[in-house]
């Protein structure tokens, strides 16, 4: 069957590489022909970090992968760009990126309105414009040009380890910055996906064929600017997911909360963003960095930093001071984790066979603490056969593997992951209630279907609202069309059907038809409508706001059946 | 229509009308009426996506739909648990789309969402009961019929859920026997046609 369809033999197979974009760092790593392999940049590491720094002397800018920095202040000068990942895709009125705009050195400028926030480098005294999606694309092209230059072969094809938390504005834009860096995205994979993948890969049992036990498995990643949690059940190299969580926070939000505690009065005192607000504000970013490090391992740290403009910070920061400061973020780590446990039906921690802690964040004791408590284990107990700063991009690089179709002889790659969406969708109906069609947690590719049915008289139209839902009650808006042509009729007689459908490439489709009960042959009055989501775009929170005023207007009063709230 | 909205100039200038799902619509105490049977039932929930599939390949041609749960897992109504979950595993590993075979992903992804849907009703001892029941009487909902009966069910639960669900079905049953001029809808009879000729 191979020669007739034209597979190409895995020697000449173009074998897509790995890449974790990390908000802080990232890696890269490919499939070698037996094994895993990361990809060193010539600086001999392993991790690189995630900036580029525009200036006027080089011809173009530059990143974290060619460049070396003498200090760590080099980055907070203002002319670097860095935390691509937690700014792309969002809006200004993202309350990441008005926390990020008041604690970042370079400039980030909302207008609350739901726009796409304005984003600057400081180039010679001037703000110069640019966006995420640029800038990880510059950023991007140097890790092209790294692999290419050391597996002497040119670079296409490439699996990204995405957070479970993207929005599908989100994943448009990593791949718009893929496809403007000359790279053909096969896969944006969740990160606990791919370490899913890997950990699959690991529990291979010996002899072929056989399915073996099956392993329940819980996935802790926490790097500086996401979470994610899945549990997922192993077996005979297939690995199938029970359930995903992710959330908006990370190392990042540990830091900024930190920034805070030791200078309350900071975003009054950095909003001009003039030169020496920048460098107090780099010193302080630095500083706490290294205290938290520190309070991985010892129990208090002492700060002692001249800011610069007359302020001088000393203070004595210890454990508990930490954890009560950043208290929202480790009981969200929590509430993720219950969440994901709950909608895996996994009802006893003590079925979890292995847990799984990955990620720059995975260090914390508090972290650690909290999903070795929920899990029941001790410290010694979690799982120990994954690096947890490589395993999102060997894993990545597994997939790649998979996805550009290559065998190998041994069996390595005979792997499977079967992934569930991380957000349910749904559409607006019921005055101005989100009815979920997909839920969040359903196998993939997925079909779902629903009928429903006009709110008035006579009415031909209807509008189908499309949204996902990213966090508790908080739903993006993806797009929304019309179905027109529905048969004047009394309310609640025309059936309006429908039908969301996920396939295997993670493509959202939204399709709807109209079909009046009862007059012969079951066929649509007018042609089917199929919408590719999302449709919506940039200032997708306009249209969000101005629909919900439109809808919720007046009839919020009136909601019978209330209890699909919940 | 309803009420005067502060429109916005770019804004379409007819109200934008509503959408209430009819599931939600209340249900009236338990009514017993003659059996229609439940194959029309699953075809008037899924004929947008029949619809799309239709025009999308003519592979999809070679899926019968009309297999039982077990038929397309290719296992025996007895089985225990296990053998589903590794039929299933096994049937995944085929129809994955990530496996499949280029150009036929299409075809593939059909399969392993009706492999999935099988799986996820027949692996949850509740639903697993219930469709045995369905079964046991002859009717046969093919796939995506009872999603509608499902996201209530995570909504819903307690004891009464079975009743409840069957009191649903009653409804529609009712509701399908009312719009039909005799007794069975146009798919129904198609179905039933379709099933006795390939017997």
């Amino acid at each position: 069957m191979s020669e007739q369809t034209g597979y190409t033999v895995a020697s000449d197979t173009e074998i897509a590489i790995g890449i974790d974009i990390g908000t802080f760092q990232c890696r890269l790593a490919v499939w070698n022909g037996s094994q895993v392999e990361l990809i060193r940049n010539t600086r001999n590491q392993k991790l690189m970090k995630s900036y580029v720094t525009f200036s006027d002397e080089s011809p173009s800018p530059v990143g974290g992968v060619s460049n070396q920095l003498s200090h760590e202040y080099e980055m907070l000068s203002g002319a670097t760009i860095f935390n691509m990942k937690r700014l792309i895709g969002r809006l200004d009125t993202d309350p990441i990126v008005s926390k990020a705009s008041k604690t970042l050195p370079f400039l980030i400028q909302t207008l609350g309105i739901g726009v796409r926030p304005f984003i600057a480098a400081l180039v010679n005294n001037i703000w110069r414009s640019t966006t995420p999606e640029e800038v990880l694309a510059i950023y991007l092209l140097e890790l092209k040009a790294l692999a290419e230059a050391r597996l002497k072969r040119p670079v296409r094809d490439v699996v990204l380890t995405v957070p479970a938390a993207f929005s599908r504005f989100q994943l448009v834009r990593i791949a718009r910055s893929c496809a403007m860096a000359g790279l053909h995205v096969l896969r944006l994979m969740p990160e606990p996906a791919a370490v899913a993948l890997l950990y699959a890969q690991q529990q291979m049992p010996k002899n072929m064929g056989d399915s073996g036990s099956e392993k329940i498995g819980l996935i802790f990643n926490m790097g500086a600017g996401y979470c994610d949690v899945a549990v997922i059940a192993t077996a005979g190299g297939v690995s199938q997911m029970k359930g995903l969580a992710g959330s908006s926070i990370g190392g990042e939000d540990l830091l900024q909360n930190t920034m805070h505690w030791l200078v309350p009065e900071m975003d009054s005192l950095f909003s001009s963003h003039g030169l020496e607000e920048i460098k107090s504000m780099g010193i302080l970013r630095v500083a706490t960095q290294d205290a938290i490090h520190q309070l991985s391992s010892q129990a208090s740290v002492q700060i002692d930093i001249d800011l610069g403009n007359g302020t001088r910070i000393c203070r004595v920061i210890d454990v508990e001071e930490f954890e009560e400061i950043n208290k929202d973020v480790f009981e969200k780590c929590v509430s993720l984790i219950t969440q994901c446990l709950r909608d895996s039906k996994v009802v006893k921690a003590e079925y979890i066979d292995d847990v799984i802690l990955v990620g720059g964040c995975s260090s914390i004791p508090k972290i650690r603490q909290i999903v070795t408590g929920i899990c029941k284990r001790s410290e010694t107990e979690i799982y120990s056969g994954i690096n947890p700063m490589e395993a999102a991009v060997r894993g990545a690089a597994l997939e790649g593997a998979l996805a550009s179709g290559v065998n190998d002889p041994l069996g390595n790659l005979d792997l499977l992951t079967i992934q569930v969406n991380a957000h349910s969708i749904g559409v607006r109906a019921n005055r101005n209630t989100f009815v979920p069609i997909i839920d969040r947690n359903t196998t993939l590719p997925a079909r779902r279907e629903m009928v429903f049915t006009t709110a008035h008289e006579n009415q031909t139209e209807a509008l189908i609202v499309v949204y996902e839902e990213v966090d508790d009650a908080n739903q993006l808006l993806l797009g929304y069309f019309k179905v027109v042509g529905i048969p004047a009729a009394r309310s609640g007689v025309p059936e309006i059907s429908v039908c969301m459908d996920i396939d295997a490439s993670n493509m959202l489709r939204v399709m709807a038809g109209v079909i009046m009960p009862g007059s012969g042959p079951r066929k649509p009055v007018v042609p089917l409508m199929e919408v590719r989501m999302p449709t919506a775009d940039g200032g997708h929170g306009l249209c969000a706001d101005a629909l919900n005023k439109i809808l919720g207007s007046n009839l919020d009063l009136v909601c019978p059946h209330g209890k699909l709230n919940t | 229509m309803c009420c005067s909205h502060g429109f916005v100039s770019r804004i379409p200038t007819t109200p934008p009308p509503l959408l209430s799902p009819r599931t939600h619509i209340p249900i009236p105490p338990t009514i017993r009426l003659p059996m229609v049977t439940g194959v029309a039932k699953s075809i008037r929930t899924k004929w947008v996506s029949a619809a799309v599939k239709d025009g999308g390949s003519a592979v999809t041609e070679t899926i019968r739909e009309d297999l039982s749960f077990y038929e397309l897992l290719g296992i025996p109504e007895t089985v225990t648990f296990v053998e589903i979950k590794q039929a299933y595993k096994q049937l995944a590993r085929k129809y994955h789309p990530d496996v499949s075979p280029p150009g036929r992903v299409e075809e593939y992804t059909q399969r392993f969402i009706m492999v999935q849907e099988a799986y996820e009703t027949l692996s949850d001892p509740d639903r697993r009961a219930l469709y045995d029941r369905d079964l046991a009487m002859g009717i046969q909902f093919a796939f995506s019929s009872r999603n509608q009966i499902r996201n209530q069910e995570k909504m819903e639960k307690g004891e009464w859920r079975g009743q409840w669900q069957s009191q649903l079905s009653e409804l529609r049953k009712r509701s399908m026997y009312k719009e039909s001029g005799d007794n069975m809808s146009w798919a129904a009879r198609m179905r039933r046609e379709r099933q006795q000729s390939s017997s």
